[in-house]
């Protein structure tokens, strides 16, 4: 026999890993591994991640995006002036509007009526944030939270607006936070994906935005950085359950035959990759038992369960997932992406606004609250907020208040965070006195991404990924991190 | 003067035996093409090569062909700017005396280059490198890919033995100057595997297996090979990285998500690949069919690939928005798959690093600006299109029209004496109408059969209580309309391309926006390429004749690229989808010449280049490797090795079928819906889409049939390209979702029980012939020993398991639709199912080595 492919027969997987653990082979074997989330050895609690990321110490480790898909009306929740009220009724005035550009369901916004908000606003809190009585739950936090309301967005539509704000980009194609976060930090458990997604919507919505899955994609990162979309009803992994009539114990027993077969593989064949196989079935195999004891909520107290609200119980719902993005990142995952569509009140503001409302308050809170009581907040981001907000003037007939509603408006909206080193009980920037233009402060969307990157440890400008020749980065070629909010 | 080949290769074999090579080496294998300085004696500095990757990178974002972004009035990327003789930064010969050496050699923090906010920083080696660039004579040249192939000769090389074809004399040439030997020949049980997987798509049987094994005569492999290539497998293989280059789906993408009738294309594309349509004809075909002379409909089909965009229904958004974003997705898609250019820096602003301007882009973008195509809508079979409609269609479509006209008619008898007025006037004119809402009496005004489906809607419910017999009547118009409006979407209707008779003003838009045009320009090829010729109208068939022209230095090689990727699992160029300077040079530059020029000498016939790789030595090697070589080269670049990389997840399943003789030959035709879990087109849609899974046959299809809705693809599938932009290189990631499916989807399951149930029919009665041709079934080759050990054992264990649990035999005996032959033991059975299964899921099972 050819005497290399003899010395190749004869390398035995300990050999080969004990001969490069300590040889330059080094540097080739973990540029493998880490590529595939292998760096560390699967059982410790940090795996993947760049070398030298985060660029300098993270205020926050997790992150808990609760997405309101559709644009929430800043104007009704949380950006309260007094100014629409006075002109409620009224033509809006031609200098707030003049040359912008509206969706095509508006069009152009001369002549529109200014509607005031539908709900009264009252402050809250030792910091007196203006919250509307749509939100009584999340106003009870007001203490917690860093509202935003300066916030403003390129985009006009919902795809490109949530692709922006996501991934920094309006055009499908580029990964999204939670995918740069996962490719740059890796994650602390190597029972369940970095990056976690849930979506829900309230029953009965009759415009709810369809979740894309570009929303949590990893663009040109390799896809294992894309979220893992746990679903809303059945195994919330696809393909988690083993077939009718396949034990645990049968199974575990196959793969220890894959396993020993692979193994004899790798030490013929010499190819690293069979080495990553082998960890990712066992991976798999991990998460069959930790994804099932994550959704089992038998371990909550009522107490708990109870400050979630009813609908806790029930698979699928946002209070569901909100426990359940409580739950992932106790358990060391890095990033989890709660959605929840419904949001596009074109002519649903006196009706299905109070649903939204009523299904996300009180969950919303709570996860706030639960965090906080459980010393989980200092370092776990809560954002809520949607992709722009919703124009100050109605969209509809004003005689006619069943169907009042209004437009997308990406020029002024809200959003909150709260926890993982931002300032609790604080408002930041300001729109105009009629909610039409951020004006003090305005955040654009790339700030935003820059500042979230920030509080993870990550300088934006310089977590970046070659594709097609070029250094891309969330924040594509802007943003500035919001230095007023940072604790 | 291009550097020859063989003084890069010597450059780096010096390298070798440095006393510091291991940490070269190392950056040998992650950066193959990356120059290397080293002591001693020196090879010149190759521009193309050498010195232009590092302006680019570090340079060009300021000093580059974006003019908005220049600072300090100073070009790098033009002789012309880097070489100026008036206030010149740069001084042929005298490198410390050229300003821009003094400027990246510098301690001051303001006047150093790259200016330390732009967070790049030139390593020692680069800085020596553009030292000696300089010193020698600061020698100008064009970016490599620009330049056209070179026409060299196949290298000498002292192993005579060991080369085959041209290919391998350009791979050992290399080897040879490594200091590396290529590996020895895969076994043969192991080559019929990879080459059918390879060419097919498609493990082979044992029958196929034996007869080669058998087949003693020299040429017995080239014969297997013209086999393969000859199979109509062949195309159903070969049509995927098409697809995905294609962005093909059957529905549009967004909101809506409508689904498209696209598949005729899609069948037309396998079929041009299975007659070995030449690529320049497969080229124009389907960039400017139409334009040919006498088009025909295939010619107007092919046009297709063009449509295969996502169409954006989404309520609000401005029909010319989406018109553009269309025609930007059609030009740069062209540009991706035949240029091997990302033009999409270009919407914006001139490119950064390339010299392709923002009028470049907008003057490719012109060819493709001329449809009738208005951008409104979601309508996703919108015209232009072509129909695929056959006779018994056509028929009981105008049966459904004929019980439309019908039922209209019956509403109308029955509005005569509802509705009393006046001869002539519709029923709105009446006593009874004019006490109905605004909106009823609207609907009443028109003729029956003019009504729409909301407006039936409209008077169904309100005449439900007070005129039962007249709601019926409206009910049963709107069921007909229904039933005619459902089956006619569901004709094939492929929509392909047509210019419209006056062209279309195109003009370059500010920052890619629709509302921002400024000056107008024409269709046109990029300026820095060769140009079209100047007496043809310039459409869409002049600029597919100009990507195939033999002048064109970019055509043949980003494609032979391609081909050469699809094998290797890399390409030559490792970035396949970018030949701009911020590409990767050429791990071989003269072999992919060489095989640019082949490609195109040969009349760019693809089998003849695919048989050319897959006889190769190269190609013929076993993937074994030994720890020293995976130092060396960790991602088998120079190829000492024979490939081994995971199968696309699509193959997986298809694999899967082939094994268990599950699979359905059948080609072409619609899509089908194969197993997938419950509620995920549910959920993604809110209910509005729901998955109609098929039976029977359908089930069986090769996976290149399976229906693809854009938003959410099919979940059986793994590292697929999204199918919503051009993409041409796969992804391979390894993951624990992976394993979940290839462990748990139904189709696997089935397979695996299908299989064991061939195993149980067919092979001898004794454990170790079942078990070996269970394995031989998936893997080809006999287990060994140690393997065989491994496997009984596994049936032990499985085999008592199921012993002690017979119901849970049975209910795994049930997964799937295909029936089971009840006469095989329940136990038994599942005990095979079960070792199939580890079978199916071993590493080697998933991979091609």
């Amino acid at each position: 026999m050819d005497p290399l492919a003899l010395n190749h027969r004869h390398v035995t997987r300990r050999e080969f890993f004990g001969r490069t653990a300590c040889g330059v082979g080094t540097a080739a074997l973990a540029s493998l591994l880490a590529r595939d989330g292998l760096a560390a050895p699967v059982g410790s609690a940090h795996v993947g991640g760049l070398p030298g990321v985060p660029h300098f110490a993270p205020k926050a480790k997790h992150v808990i995006y609760l997405f309101q898909n559709g644009a929430p009306t800043h104007v009704e929740l949380y950006d309260y002036k007094p100014q629409l009220r006075a002109l409620h009724g009224q033509t809006m005035p031609e200098s707030y509007a003049a040359g912008k550009r509206f969706s095509t369901m508006t069009g152009d916004p001369k002549g529109k009526r200014v509607l005031g908000p539908v709900e009264p606003f009252r402050q809250h809190g030792q910091s007196g944030a203006w919250v509307s009585a749509f939100l009584p739950h999340i106003a009870s936090v007001a203490d917690e939270l860093c509202f935003i309301k300066s916030m403003h967005t390129d985009a006009v539509n919902h795809a490109p607006a949530i692709s922006l704000l996501l991934s920094g980009a309006q055009l499908p194609g580029r990964p999204t936070a939670g995918a740069w976060l996962a490719y740059g930090l890796g994650t602390e458990t190597d029972q369940l994906p970095a990056f976690v997604v849930m979506t829900s919507v309230s029953k009965g919505t009759t415009c709810g935005q369809i979740f894309y899955d570009f929303y949590w994609g990893s663009g040109f990162l390799p896809s294992r950085f894309q979220g893992a979309k746990f679903r809303g009803s059945g195994d919330p992994v696809l393909y988690l359950s083993n077939p009718d009539g396949m034990s645990r114990n049968l199974r575990r027993g196959l793969l220890d035959d894959i396993a020993a077969l692979n193994d004899l593989k790798l030490r013929d064949f010499g190819d690293p990759e069979i080495a990553t196989r082998v960890a990712q079935y066992e991976m798999a195999f991990k998460m069959q038992a930790s994804v099932p004891e994550l959704t089992d909520f038998s371990s909550e107290s009522p107490e708990v369960l109870a400050m979630y609200g009813p609908q806790v119980h029930e698979q699928g719902t946002y209070a569901y997932n909100c426990l359940m993005a409580r739950r992932l990142i106790e358990r060391g995952v890095r990033f989890v992406q709660v959605m929840h569509a419904g949001w596009d009140q074109h002519g649903s503001l006196t009706t299905e606004l109070y649903t939204q409302c009523r299904d996300t308050d009180q969950p919303s809170a709570a996860l706030v609250k639960d965090l906080k009581q459980r010393g989980l907040l200092d370092d776990t981001l809560v954002i809520w907020g949607g992709e722009f907000g919703r124009t100050p003037f109605i969209q509809g007939n004003f005689d006619d208040r069943k169907r009042w509603g209004r437009d997308h408006h990406p020029y002024a909206f809200t959003v909150w965070m709260a926890g993982g080193g931002t300032k609790a009980g604080i408002t930041y920037g300001a729109s105009d006195d009629l909610a039409m233009n951020a004006v003090e402060n305005p955040v654009h969307v790339h700030d935003f991404q820059a500042t979230l990157l920030h509080l993870l440890g990550i300088d934006h400008k310089r977590l970046t990924y070659r594709f097609q020749g070029r250094d891309f980065r969330l924040t594509d070629v802007h943003g500035e991190v919001v230095k007023g909010i940072l604790a | 003067m291009p550097p020859q080949p063989s003084s890069v290769l010597r450059t780096r074999a010096q390298a070798a035996t440095q006393v510091l090579c291991r940490v070269v080496l190392i950056a040998v294998g992650c950066a193959l093409t990356a120059p290397i300085a080293v002591a001693g004696e020196r090879k010149p500095v190759d521009f193309s090569r050498d010195v232009l990757p590092i302006l680019s990178d570090n340079c060009f974002r300021c000093h580059g062909p974006d003019a908005n972004t220049r600072k300090g009035n100073l070009r790098l990327d033009v002789k012309d700017g880097a070489l100026r003789a008036e206030d010149a930064v740069i001084n042929p010969g005298h490198s410390a005396e050229s300003e821009v050496v003094l400027r990246i050699t510098s301690n001051e923090p303001d006047e150093i280059m790259p200016p330390p906010k732009s967070g790049r920083t030139l390593t020692a080696a680069q800085i020596d490198t553009l030292e000696r660039w300089i010193d020698e004579g600061a020698k100008w040249g064009k970016h490599w890919a620009f330049e056209p192939p070179r026409d060299a000769p196949p290298p000498d090389v002292r192993n005579r033995a060991w080369p085959r074809n041209a290919i391998d004399r350009f791979i050992i040439a290399r080897l040879e100057t490594e200091g590396l030997a290529p590996s020895p020949e895969a076994d043969r049980t192991a080559l019929i595997r990879r080459v059918s997987l390879d060419l097919t798509g498609l493990p082979p049987s044992p029958a196929a297996v034996d007869d080669f094994l058998a087949d003693t005569t020299p040429d017995a492999y080239e014969r297997l090979v013209d086999r393969l290539l000859a199979s109509p497998q062949y195309g159903e293989r070969m049509v995927w990285e098409w697809l995905d280059a294609a962005r093909y789906a059957d529905s549009n993408g967004y909101q809506g998500d409508g689904e498209r009738t696209m598949w005729p294309w899609r069948d037309w594309a396998i079929s041009a690949l299975n007659r070995n349509q030449p690529f320049d004809a497969f080229t124009v075909q389907q960039l400017a069919g139409d334009l040919l002379p006498d088009a025909s409909r295939d010619d107007k089909l092919a046009t297709g690939f063009c449509r295969n965009h996502p169409i954006n229904g989404e309520g609000g958004r401005i029909a010319e928005e989406n018109r553009i974003d269309y025609v930007m997705d059609m030009a740069e898609t062209a540009g991706t798959v035949w240029l091997g250019l990302t033009f999409n820096c270009c919407r914006c602003h001139d490119h950064k690093f390339d010299s392709l301007t923002q009028r470049d882009y907008y003057g490719l973008f012109a060819f493709f600006n001329q449809t009738p195509v208005n951008g409104g809508g979601g309508n996703p079979q919108t015209p232009p299109v072509v129909d695929f409609i056959t006779p018994e269609q056509s028929t009981h479509l105008a049966t459904l029209n004929e019980k439309l006209s019908a039922a209209a008619v019956a509403v109308g008898i029955l509005e005569q004496s509802l509705f009393p007025r006046p001869e002539g006037e519709p029923a709105s004119a009446s006593d009874k109408a004019s006490k109905t809402p605004p909106e009823i009496a609207a609907v009443l005004k028109l003729k029956p059969g003019a009504r729409g489906r909301a407006q039936l809607d409209q008077l169904e419910k309100y005449w439900l209580t007070p005129e039962p017999a007249y709601a019926a009547a409206i009910k049963a118009q709107r069921e007909a309309l229904d039933a005619r409006d459902g089956f006619n979407r569901s004709l094939p209707r492929v929509m392909v391309m047509e210019d419209i008779p006056n062209p279309r003003p195109t003009f370059v838009l500010s920052r890619g926006s629709y509302e921002k045009p400024t000056d107008p320009v024409s269709a046109n090829v990029p300026a820095s390429m060769p140009p079209l010729p100047s007496d043809v109208p310039r459409n869409r068939l002049a600029l597919a004749r100009w990507l195939v022209a033999p002048e064109n230095p970019l055509t043949a090689r980003v494609t032979v690229n391609r081909v050469w990727q699809q094998f290797f699992g890399t390409g030559l160029v490792k970035t396949s989808e970018d030949f701009g300077v911020q590409g990767e040079i050429p791990s071989h530059p003269a072999l992919l010449d060489w095989l640019a020029r082949e490609f195109v000498r040969s009349g760019w016939d693809m089998k003849a280049l695919q048989g050319l790789i897959v006889t190769s030595s190269t190609y013929r090697q076993s993937s074994r490797v030994s720890p020293a070589l995976v130092e060396r080269d960790p991602q088998n670049r120079l190829l000492a090795r024979g490939s081994r990389f995971r199968l696309p997840s699509w193959m997986i399943r298809d694999q899967a079928l082939a094994a268990s003789g599950l699979l359905i030959a059948k080609e072409g035709g619609p899509p089908v819906k194969p197993y997938q879990p419950s509620g995920v087109w549910e959920e993604a849609t809110f209910g509005n889409k729901r998955y109609q899974q098929d039976h029977g046959d359908a089930l069986y299809r090769r996976s290149v049939y399976t229906f693809w809705r854009r938003i959410v693809g099919p979940t059986a599938f793994f590292d697929t390209n999204a199918r919503t932009t051009c993409v041409v290189k796969p992804t391979r990631t390894n993951s624990p979702m992976h394993a979940l499916t290839t462990l748990n989807d139904v189709t696997f399951v089935e397979a695996a029980r299908a299989l064991a149930q061939r195993v149980l029919k067919t092979a001898g009665p004794s454990p170790n012939e079942r078990v070996e041709l269970a394995f031989r079934l998936v893997l080809t080759r006999k287990p060994s020993s140690e393997e065989r050990r491994v496997l009984l054992g596994s049936l032990d264990r499985a085999r008592r398991e199921f012993s002690a649990d017979p119901t849970a035999a049975r209910k795994y005996l049930v997964v799937g639709e295909s029936p089971r032959d009840e006469t095989l033991d329940p136990v038994e059975h599942a005990a095979y199912t079960a070792l199939a299964s580890a079978i199916l899921n071993l590493d080697e099972a998933l991979t091609k080595q």
